[in-house]
């Protein structure tokens, strides 16, 4: 290849990386300290993925324009006789094994970042799914805010969290498999009846996230929303005051 | 009345008169017969699955719910799933094998003919039983999700006939295939003609002896999992109700460990039609013979062991595991793709048809991998898991990849089974209202997923940026609808004026290129000598070292 | 049948292999029980393969020099042309399966036409 089209490639690729470092791809950046963990990790495989994909596209996409048969061409030409090339196919399979172990290296340090549990949260949210709402209560308080039975045009509940605190989420649910999602927090787990599940939320930015039911449940299934509206820890201690209770620590 | 497996047989042995009308269709045992009865009716699911999957795309085409009630949606999208996976793909994949396997080993037969009708009736006894339990009884259409999960599919939350006819259904089909999987394994360790040895086996035979091994190994588990839940519904058990002290997350383990090895059943097949189809059309041998055997050897094994990927979500399963033996099986599919760039490496490459369909499948299919890939991470599964990113994702390897591998497959081999040409104006056309109209659908499908579009929702709220991509994806959806209606269009006109294909339209490297089009009762009058992987086209270039 | 049952051996193995690292990686029954389970079916059918003595057998496919027509293989079975039998069990079995939807009144038949068509697809199989 010649040094100028050297060149032009290098600086492509720089550039291609370099936007890929800010890009987004589609991506919520996540307004969570897990989420945020999450969407490095999405970069790094996105990144890799394009990078991936446009190496076998131009393969073929050559293969498809240099070797295409030509008018000129016999109607029986034969292209080359050739069937293996042992050393190129080790090579091809050894470095996709490097990329998969980097990969998982660079997951699984990204989930154990996610999945770490704080050992003092400010908050303790109990989240019970239910078919076909949210009852949410929270620690400490028993401030309670509980759906509307879900339907077409019925509002899912609204409930608040401090930002820059941890929250301890202790999800369950009372009938089906459910699923606690909030795509601003690039997060989900499912509610299993019979077991309960742990996860802490950190918010970072004051903003009103979406939340959704995310695993199949029956009839209502997508009108199962709700919102979490996340503030400054000192409106959020005054929103939870203002909620009505159903005892110490309900649940 | 029958043959004996003795010596090839001769051109004038005495055969019985052949029967015709419709009770040779019922009674047949010939493979070729069965396998054609097979991709038929699997294609007549495509078309109802197809259908289904439109008036999904209507509903969703505009926030608002406007066509169907919520209970009517959610069977939709259930018997979709279970038509397009269990009555389509996978039944047209056996098709497929039945049809191929004898001629592409030298042989008259499957091993075990009347088993193979067995599981054909199996199969459209299963199929009828699926579609009637998508409206047996009002309000009691199946509509638990494809994948059925406990508690939802309980009797409690899911009354009435029809999950149980959807479970009987299953049953059958699950029977089907692994009758055809011991009738598969069979014939190719035990039929082949002389000098075939199983390092001459065309890719698309080693492909189907790992999909019947998946098969064989993957259906039991998930039959267990639908035998415990009919007795949950129907007897009083209380194997997945937490209530009762039973387990739901036990059924998922069950489901998924058939479920992940079930999609590796739907697309080997499917590899295997690509890998026939680029050397030919390239005129080369294939390149990396023994790679694509060991690769398509590891991906059936990897592929029993990433079930739980499919929990990522629950927290009840061991997360990093599944993540590395995932992201490994991505390493031989990868091997596979560059095998095929090397089949055509250097070729004289001939875009017919059936080699549009075979680029556009894998153009479709990286783009799914790539994907998979994504998903084999559990922290970015927690966001796209269970959304419409992870439909798209499926979609991109089923649809694009495997349904893309069934129309190369047709193109390919229709001219063999039927004696006639397809049209390669028309097929052209069916590829670019089928490929644009595809990627159409779907490509937005990853937009809204990550967007935080949950799947199996009838309905969402307008203002989240969810609008215009469904517009779009359904607008696609009706461009695909087009491209199938041209191509039955192209069947039929090649009925109505047929262009003989004889023998070998494409040059050919398996055997069955070397008989007449359509083969023989027996399939082969004289068999050629075998000394390498395509022994037709050594009988047409002898000239050229096997 | 070398490589059938090389090919048999090493899937039974690979299974259990990754059901024990499984087991002890994870401690998790319903998983380590379909891996161990999983590696039996291969197991069966290449250990009778072994004891048959079928492993080292030569069979006239598997000589890379052979020639259509070299040595007619043993007679192992016959191709009928036609059955009726494989759809009278289908019916057979369908109708003793909606038994457990519609009423267990659908069993006896059902088993009863099942019945009939395994003995006739063996009578079949003796001419």
């Amino acid at each position: 290849m010649s040094r100028r089209g050297g060149r032009i490639l290098g600086a492509g690729a720089l550039g291609l990386a370099t936007s890929a470092c800010s890009s987004s791809f589609g991506m919520p950046r996540g307004g969570s300290e897990q989420g945020q963990e999450i969407f490095r990790l999405w970069q790094i495989f996105t990144f890799a993925g394009i990078a991936v994909a446009a190496i076998v596209y131009g393969l073929i996409g050559w293969s498809l324009i240099r070797y295409r048969r030509r008018k000129t061409d016999a109607p029986d030409a034969l292209g080359r006789q050739f069937h293996a090339n042992v050393p190129l196919e080790v090579v091809y399979t050894a470095i996709p094994v490097v990329i998969v172990v980097a990969l998982f290296a660079v997951s699984f340090r990204g989930e154990e970042r996610v999945g770490d549990l704080a050992a003092d949260p400010a908050v303790t949210l109990h989240a019970e799914a239910f078919a076909w709402g949210w009852r949410f209560t929270y620690g400490g308080s028993g401030a309670t805010v509980v759906s509307d039975p879900s339907g077409e045009d019925v509002d899912g509940p609204t409930i608040e969290l401090p930002r820059g605190g941890t929250t301890r989420v202790i999800l369950t649910s009372n009938d089906v498999i459910h699923a606690f999602w909030v795509p601003g927090f690039l997060f989900k787990r499912d509610a299993i009846p019979g077991r309960t599940t742990s996860f802490d939320i950190t918010p970072t930015d004051t903003a009103s996230f979406r939340g959704v039911c995310a695993e199949f449940c029956g009839l209502n299934h997508a009108y199962m929303t709700f919102t979490i509206n996340v503030v400054e820890p000192d409106v959020f201690d005054a929103w939870v005051a203002s909620q009505p209770s159903l005892g110490p620590e309900a649940p | 009345m029958s043959t004996t497996v003795e010596q090839p047989p001769a051109a004038e042995a005495p055969m019985e008169p052949e029967r015709h009308g419709p009770v040779a269709w019922l009674t047949t045992t010939d493979h070729k017969k069965i396998g054609i009865m097979y991709c038929v009716t699997a294609f007549a699911f495509f078309l109802v699955g197809g259908a289904l999957a439109d008036m999904i795309r209507t509903e969703l085409a505009e926030p608002g719910r406007q066509v169907v009630s919520t209970q009517t949606y959610n069977t939709l999208f259930t018997i979709h799933g279970t038509v397009m996976i269990f009555l389509f793909v996978a039944p047209f994949g056996a098709g497929l094998a039945n049809y191929l396997i004898p001629l592409q080993i030298g042989a008259p037969d499957m091993a075990f003919p009347r088993l193979n009708a067995l599981s054909y009736w199996f199969f459209v006894g299963g199929g009828a039983l699926v579609l009637l339990s998508s409206f047996a009884s009002a309000g009691g259409g199946a509509a638990m999700g494809w994948t059925a999960y406990t508690p939802l599919s309980e009797a409690r939350m899911s009354p009435g006939v029809g999950p149980d006819l959807w479970i009987l259904g299953i049953a059958l089909v699950a029977i089907a295939t692994l009758l055809t999987g011991v009738n598969i394994l069979t014939t190719v360790f035990l039929l082949r003609a002389p000098g075939m040895t199983m390092w001459r086996l065309p890719i698309f035979t080693w492909n189907m002896v790992v999909t019947a091994l998946l098969g064989l190994v993957a259906f039991p588990p998930a039959v267990a999992a639908f035998a415990l839940l009919l007795v949950d519904r129907r007897l009083g058990g209380h194997a997945f109700d937490p209530l009762g002290g039973g387990d739901p997350v036990i059924y998922q383990h069950l489901f998924w460990f058939l479920g992940h090895p079930e999609v590796y059943i739907l697309i080997l097949p499917v590899f295997g039609v690509v890998t026939e189809i680029i050397p030919v059309f390239s005129r080369k041998p294939l390149f990396g013979y023994a790679g694509f055997v060991l690769a398509t050897l590891a991906i059936g094994a990897l592929s029993t062991g990433v079930w739980a990927h499919h929990m990522f979500t629950t927290g009840a399963v061991d997360n990093p595991f599944f993540s590395a033996m995932t992201l490994l099986i991505a390493v031989p599919t990868g091997v596979k793709f560059f095998n095929w760039i090397g089949s055509m490496w250097q070729g004289k490459i001939r875009m017919a048809v059936p080699m549009l369909f075979a680029v556009g499948f894998m153009a479709n299919f990286l783009i799914g991998g790539v994907t998979g890939v994504m998903l084999a991470s559990p922290p970015i599964d927690f966001q796209v898991a269970d959304s419409y990113f992870l439909v798209a994702h499926f979609h991109y390897t089923m649809m694009g990849g495997a349904v893309f591998g069934i129309f190369a497959a047709i193109y390919f081999w229709h001219p063999k089974m039927t004696g006639r040409m397809l049209s390669e104006r028309l097929g052209r056309l069916v590829f670019a209202l089928l490929f644009v109209g595809f990627n159409l659908t779907f490509w937005p499908q990853f937009v809204v997923g990550m967007r935080g579009m949950p799947r199996r929702i009838v309905d969402y709220a307008t203002g989240l940026g969810f609008d215009t991509p469904n517009l779009v994806s359904t607008i696609g959806a009706g461009v695909l609808t087009l491209g199938v209606l041209v191509f039955l269009f192209d069947v039929w006109h090649a009925r109505r004026h047929p262009v003989l294909a004889g023998d070998d339209p494409w040059g050919g490297y398996s055997l069955e290129w070397a008989t007449t089009s359509p083969p023989p009762e027996r399939n082969f009058a004289a068999l050629p000598k075998i000394r390498s992987e395509r022994p037709a086209f050594d009988l047409h270039h002898p000239d050229v070292k096997p | 049948m070398r490589t059938a049952s090389r090919l048999l051996w090493v899937l039974s193995g690979f299974a259990f292999a990754l059901g024990t690292l499984y087991w002890f990686l994870t401690y998790e029954t319903t998983g380590t029980v379909l891996l161990w389970m999983l590696a039996l079916m291969p197991l069966i059918v290449a250990t009778w393969i072994w004891r048959r003595g079928l492993v080292s057998a030569q069979l006239t496919e598997d000589d890379p020099e052979a020639d259509p027509g070299a040595h007619p293989g043993q007679v192992i079975g016959s191709f009928p042309l036609d059955s009726a039998w494989p759809i009278f069990a289908v019916l057979g079995v369908i109708t003793a399966g909606a038994s457990l939807v519609y009423g267990l009144i659908l069993l006896p038949p059902g088993l009863a036409l099942l019945a009939y068509a395994i003995y006739g697809l063996m009578r079949e199989s003796r001419q």
